[in-house]
This record gives C-alpha cells, structure tokens and sequence, in this order.
C-alpha cells in the first residue's frame, strides 16, 4: 500500500506541481467560455457609421414614410448616445461607476426592436451601437440592368452602403390562393455586400412591412390604429414549480431567468469535461515517457505492474479533486461577488463527485494503456481519435438535451458510460426533474464500465510497457487484454 | 560461498522466439559479475528475470535466496541503459523517490554521500534535463544504490562515458563490492569487463557460452599466437611447418601455429635459425573470444542472404 502511495504521491505532484497545470487551468476555461465573452466584448466594438441607401421606389408610395422613419431612428440614436456620453462623464467621478448607466439602460426601457423605427427606443445596449440610414431616393422612373450594375459598383467601391427596389405592385398584387404561387409573389430586393445579416435589410423589413400592412388594412376599411391595438401581445412569463414547504406552506414558484436556463447546465457540463480531460490527458504523456526513457523498468523493478497503474490511477484522480477544488472555489467566489450563490447547485456535488471519479478513471485507464502500446504520441494520437469523439459527443447535443432534457435522446445517451459523467451532469442541472433511479443507474453502469476498463488497460499496460519497436495491431492489442 | 543469484534451466520464449534457452548461472555473493554477449542475445531478458520483471517460462530463478515470485525486490538496485530518469524532475526529489520506491523512507544523508562520492554534491535542486550525459549516468547510478540493495544490476553503466567519468564509476562499482554488495552488470567494452569483473559470463543466441574467471575463459582458447624478435634484426623468419602465417610486428614478427601444443617445437626451430632475442605467447583476449564467438558464421551469412530481399 506504501508503494501505491508513494506513486500516487510523485503521480500527483507531476501533474500540479508543474507551470504547464497552471496554464492550463487558466487557459482551459478561456478556450471553453472565450469565444462568448469574446463575442460580448466585440458587440460593443467598431465604428458607427453613416451607411447610405437609395430606395428606387417603383410604386411611389414608400420612399416618404421610409425617409421619415430613418430620420426619427438617426435623431432617437443621436440623444440616446449624447445622454450616454452625458451620463460617462457625470459618473466618472471618485466612486469610479462610469458606464453603469449603459449597463443598467437595458432594463429600463422597451427591448421591443420595431420601436427603434418609430423613434421610441431606449434600448441603450442593443442600439447605442446601430448605424444610422441615410436614405436617398432613386430619381428616375425606371432602372435599367446597367444602372443596377452602376450601383452595386458604388457599393463596392463604397462609395454607397446599399440600394433597395421596392416593385410597383407590392401593395395591390393579389394574394396567392397556393402555396406554390408564393414564388410569384413580388419581392423587395435590397442589395449589399452584407445583406444575409444586415442590419439595414432588417429594419427595411420591418419598417415597409407595417406600411404595407397599413395600407392594406386602409383599402380594406380597418382602421389600422384599432389593429395594432387588438394585436398588442400579453407577454408569457416562465415559471418554476411550487413547492411545499417542511411546515405545510406553499412556496410560490421563482420566475425562469432564460440565460441561467441555459448557461448553468452548459458550465457544469463543461466544467466536468474540463476536469475528465484535464485529468486524464497528463497520464498518456506521463506513460508514453516512463516507456519510452525506460523509466517503466526501474519501476518495474520495485513495484508490481498493479501496483504501479493503482497508483497512477490515484494520483490522477486526486489531480482531477484538485482540479474541481480550483474550478469551484473560484466559480463561488465569482458567485459570491455578483450575488448568485443561490443559482450555484450544491446539492448536485456528491453526484458530481461520483460521475467524475468514475470518468478521471475510466478515461485515465484508456490513456494508459494506449500510452503503454505506443512509442510515439502521434501514433497514440491517431489511436485515440475514437476515444476523443466519444469524450467531446456531449458538446455536439448538448442544445438539443437542454431543450427536452428527458426525451429519448437524452436519456439514452446519459447512459452510454463515456458519455454518461457530462450527459447526466447535464440533465440534472436542467430544471427538469430526472428520475432518481437514472442517475443511480447512469453511475452504476459506469461503475461497471470503469472496472472493465482499468481490468483490461491494467493487462495491456503490463505488456505493452516493456514492448519495443513496432505498434501492437489491434489483433495484439486483443490478445495482451485477454491472455496478458 | 552464498550465490546471490542463481538461474536453472531457465527458459523465455516470446511468441515462437526463444530469448534465453536452458540457461544456467551462479553469481557468488559478493563478486562483481559481467554479463557479456551481442545485442538481442538474451543479456536484457536475463537481467529482467532476475529483477522479476519477467517471469521464466521454464526453470528456476533465485535472488538472494528468494524464489521467482511477482512482488519486487526490494533488495535488488537496477540500472538501465542510457535512460531511466524523469526529465522534468529534481536530482534530489527523483532519488528520494527511487528509494522510497524500495521501502526507504529516510535516506537523504545516504544518497547525499554517494552524491558527494561521484562528485556530484550540489546537484540536488538540478532538473534531470539540463544534466550531460555523463552527470545523467551518475544520477541514474545513485538511484541504483539508492536504497542500500545487497544485489546491483547495471546495464550498460559505462556506455557514453569519458574516461575520467568511467574511472570515477569504476571505483564506485570497485567501493561497493567491498562494502559487500553484489554487482552484476552488462557491457560491450571488453577491457572494462576484464580489468573489472572476477567472472564473465557470455551469452549468445539465448545460450550461456562463456561462464567463469578471465583466466579460465583464456585457458579455454588456444594460445596459438607467438610473438618473436632474432637479437639480429636483419634475420628473416624461417618457412616452418608448424607456421601457419606470420606479419611483421615491430622489429620482430608475430607468428600464428598450427596448433597451440608446437610452441616448444617453434622455440627448439627459431633457436636453431639465430639466437632470439623475444619469444611471447600470448593468451586471447576477451575481446577475442568475443569475437570468435559472435562473428557471423558462413552458415549466418548464407542464411541472411536467402532472407528477403536476400535473393535479389
């Protein structure tokens, strides 16, 4: 046992005692979650321009109302962004607050986007960054092909943002009886280099469409101010369930806040792959060098093949508590600083704690004996290669499990024993209710699977360390497993 | 005397290979005993077997009057050739845990001394991978001492090494058998092994060929070379029937007989033809007998040349 000790002891040291760890502890989180804090920190980067468009209005009736909407969207963005400004230097005094208005500004006003048409938005974080639309109206009757490539040269030179032609009977064009006439319905057509995600073609539409639902409802004796009216949405706000309470009470249930619907399953998943993997990889490397310097007969010499792999194992899996220790620790601090310990689910930590040391091991065991198969790490890359795909599946669906925590899907796949430490971690962190027998279950079959695994990677690490020269065929690799 | 290892009718086949074939050996307690033999001839799965490394397919294996058995000695110390060593670890930290690797928990003044015997005294806090070769070798061969083992295995513990390196682990090999600890150990310089060891023992294709003392080893091979020197340099040397071929060397010439047992024959003839001056017999060298042993016969050659890729 004081063996097994004393390779667990230099295992774990190996792996947190060392600059690479924390590298890696830092930097893993900032590959995992980077790309959204990159992407939020990039929203508000760039700069605001002045984008002309020229509406070559066939029908006549557009170009006004447009030219009026843009023209009350310029002003309402200009004040928005004077009263920001305003406020930046009001709040950069001694307390050093500045920006806390801008960050506040979403809640205080209306996040409805049309409302930015009409010149009603304080919507501070979504429009603070808009563009402004210069609109320009095309001054001849028609248009020809040249004209059009004349424009669409004016785009690329940049000289014009985009152009838009509205057709003559967009508002008077019969309604199609089929399906398959849509085809034939007139279109708007808006032209730019950006025009899948544009900014502009998105307000165009939402802008000439309420025109042209208005002009419809006129010629059809409705008042469209009574429409709008009668169409004003009753917003449907999600709930938890009640719950009753040790004294008999019923506690009324907390309102869903959508983004920790979605967030806190993802990090808790993440934060599991994060601890296997982190946990497991360092043992390949570690095998691959006792093997390869021969470090593996020295061992040898002095402790048992179970001996050696027990200890590994366990200072793998003591480097992977420590990792979660990290991770944890951190994570409450942050959640303590911004008060949200009460959305930090505690209650999930034994489960963790059990998925994660059967995962450390049944993932630790395979790198192992793939490490005591090979020589070179290429070739114990190109042998993992399955082991990867399996191990990151649960990054691929996790959307699709969020969404129907307890379907089909889901509740298979939590049961498939690589997957299971990251896909049940994921279903329970939802807030639908999982039976408790799932887990149970989950955490037995990978129980039986870990065994499985260390059995057979302990028989091919026993042969494999002391093997030279050519990679062992699977054939080998088979027979190693079974009769050692 | 106490053998500190003995190996009977052991065999180890891999696959349909044999790599030690009926091999027999006693190593007495106390000796320093070279192993000697061509690569892939057996020497690293010996040496494993007596480490328990590998278990025999066929024989006993004996250590220090313990039988095969799966746990590890802790009385045992190895050294592998050229590696071994944790790159990223600490001089110190990598000995300290060698030796509590065989149940050695306070031994830091012991290593500290064999440091300081090796010349090696302030290299504790020095990570393995900024070590020459040489410093490695020394490192490597304090983790085999280590935890005070009674039996020694070294492979290879002199490859790589420049003389003054190889003269200090010599004495330190030379200082441990007079401390009373056995050691074993594998080699390709034949010098080393001759100045070195009080027995030799040599394998080849999995089978022991050579086993006992230099002299007895010698005894074993003809000494059919003369070396001869006329007290008048201008004599030539006669055409003899017992001559086989004869070169000159130096200012004399260096005679091979037709049989070893005609020397006295060639002294009476030599005497006759001028009056000698140098008349030597010399005895086989290790490295000889090495070679004559392990040169590839016409047989091999016929054999490696009908291999693949042989008959084009």
């Amino acid at each position: 046992m004081r063996k097994i000790l004393t390779i667990a002891d230099r295992e774990y040291r190996a792996m947190v005692g060392t600059r690479a760890f924390l590298i890696s502890v830092t930097m893993m989180p900032l590959l995992m979650f980077g790309g959204i804090f990159a992407m939020e920190m990039l929203k508000n980067t760039g700069e605001i321009k002045d984008q002309r468009i020229v509406v070559i209005d066939h029908s006549g009736k557009f170009f006004a109302p447009l030219k009026m909407a843009s023209d009350q969207r310029n002003r309402t963005l200009d004040s928005l962004r004077e009263k920001i400004a305003d406020d930046a230097s009001h709040d950069a005094g001694p307390d050093g607050e500045s920006g806390e208005a801008v960050a506040n500004a979403p809640e205080t006003g209306p996040t409805d986007p049309a409302a930015a048409g009409s010149g009603e938005s304080a919507d501070f974080g979504k429009f603070t960054r808009a563009n402004r639309f210069l609109l320009e109206r095309w001054d001849q009757d028609q248009v020809t092909d040249e004209q059009l490539w004349q424009l669409s040269e004016q785009v690329r030179n940049q000289d014009l943002y985009a152009f838009v032609e509205i057709p003559a009977d967009i508002v008077d064009a019969p309604l199609p009886t089929d399906i398959d006439d849509l085809g034939s319905w007139p279109t708007i057509r808006f032209y730019s280099e950006d025009s899948a995600f544009s900014e502009a073609r998105a307000w165009l539409d939402q802008v000439l469409n309420a025109q042209i639902r208005a002009m419809r409802l006129r010629s059809a004796n409705v008042d469209p101010e009574l429409v709008a009216q009668a169409s004003l949405p009753v917003p449907v706000r999600g709930f938890g369930l009640l719950e009753k309470q040790t004294g008999g009470s019923i506690q009324d249930a907390a309102e869903k806040n959508e983004l920790l619907t979605i967030f806190l399953p993802l990090g808790v998943m993440m934060l599991m792959f994060m601890v296997i993997f982190m946990a497991s990889q360092p043992m390949l490397e570690s095998v691959l060098e006792e093997k390869s310097q021969r470090i593996a007969e020295v061992l040898l010499g002095s402790a048992n093949p179970y001996q050696l792999m027990t200890g590994k194992l366990l200072g793998t899996v003591c480097g992977s508590l420590t990792i979660l220790l990290i991770y944890f620790l951190g994570g409450w601090f942050l959640a303590s600083y911004r008060g949200w310990t009460e959305f930090v689910p505690v209650d999930m930590l034994p489960w963790f704690l059990g998925f994660q040391v059967c995962g450390v091991l049944f993932f630790a065991s395979i790198f192992m004996a793939v490490g005591a198969s090979v020589t070179q790490l290429k070739e114990a890359q190109s042998m993992l290669m399955p082991v990867w795909l399996v191990m990151m599946s649960p990054l691929f669906i996790w959307f699709m499990v969020i969404r129907e925590p307890n379907g089909p899907m889901a509740t298979w796949f939590s049961f498939f024993p690589p997957a299971t430490p990251t896909m049940m971690m994921l279903r329970m962190s939802t807030d639908a209710t999982i039976p408790v027998w799932q887990p149970v279950v989950g955490l037995l079959l990978l129980v039986l699977a870990t065994a499985i695994s260390v059995y057979i990677a302990a028989r091919i690490f026993r042969v494999g360390l002391l093997w030279q020269g050519k990679t062992p065929r699977l054939g080998e690799l088979v027979r190693w497993a079974f009769r050692g | 005397m106490t053998q500190a290892i003995e190996l009977s009718h052991v065999t180890k086949r891999f696959g349909r290979h044999k790599a030690v074939d009926q091999l027999d050996l006693a190593v007495p307690e106390g000796s320093i005993y070279g192993f000697i033999g061509p690569n892939g001839s057996g020497k690293t799965t010996t040496l494993r077997m007596i480490l328990r490394i590998y278990q025999p397919d066929e024989g006993s294996v004996s250590v220090l009057g313990s039988h095969q058995g799966k746990t590890a000695d802790n009385r045992l110390g190895y050294l592998p050739e050229e590696r071994g060593l944790y790159k990223r670890m600490r001089v110190g930290s990598l000995l300290a845990y060698y030796a509590r690797l065989k149940g050695h928990y306070h031994c830091r003044e012991y290593i500290d001394r064999w440091l300081e015997r090796l010349g090696a005294g302030d290299w504790q806090k020095k990570r393995i991978d900024t070590l020459s070769k040489g410093m490695a070798q020394k490192v490597q061969f304090v983790a085999a001492v280590a935890a005070r083992p009674r039996l020694v295995i070294l492979d290879e513990p002199f490859s790589g090494l420049d003389p003054v390196n190889m003269e200090s682990l010599r004495e330190a090999v030379l200082y441990l058998r007079e401390q009373g600890t056995t050691v074993v150990f594998s080699t390709h310089d034949m010098d080393m092994a001759e100045n070195l060891c009080d027995t030799i023992f040599m394998i080849f294709r999995g089978r022991k060929v050579l086993d006992g003392t230099i002299e007895q080893i010698q005894n074993q091979y003809p000494a059919n070379r003369v070396r001869v020197r006329f007290a008048d340099s201008r004599l030539e040397l006669p055409a003899l029937p017992e001559i086989v071929e004869s070169e000159p060397h130096g200012r004399g010439f260096l005679v091979t007989l037709r049989d070893a047992s005609q020397t006295a024959a060639l002294l009476r003839n030599l005497n006759q033809h001028g009056e000698l001056h140098h008349f030597e017999v010399i005895r086989p060298t290790l490295h000889e007998v090495f070679v004559r042993i392990a040169r590839p016969t016409a047989q091999d050659l016929v054999g490696a040349a009908a291999g693949p890729g042989g008959s084009e």
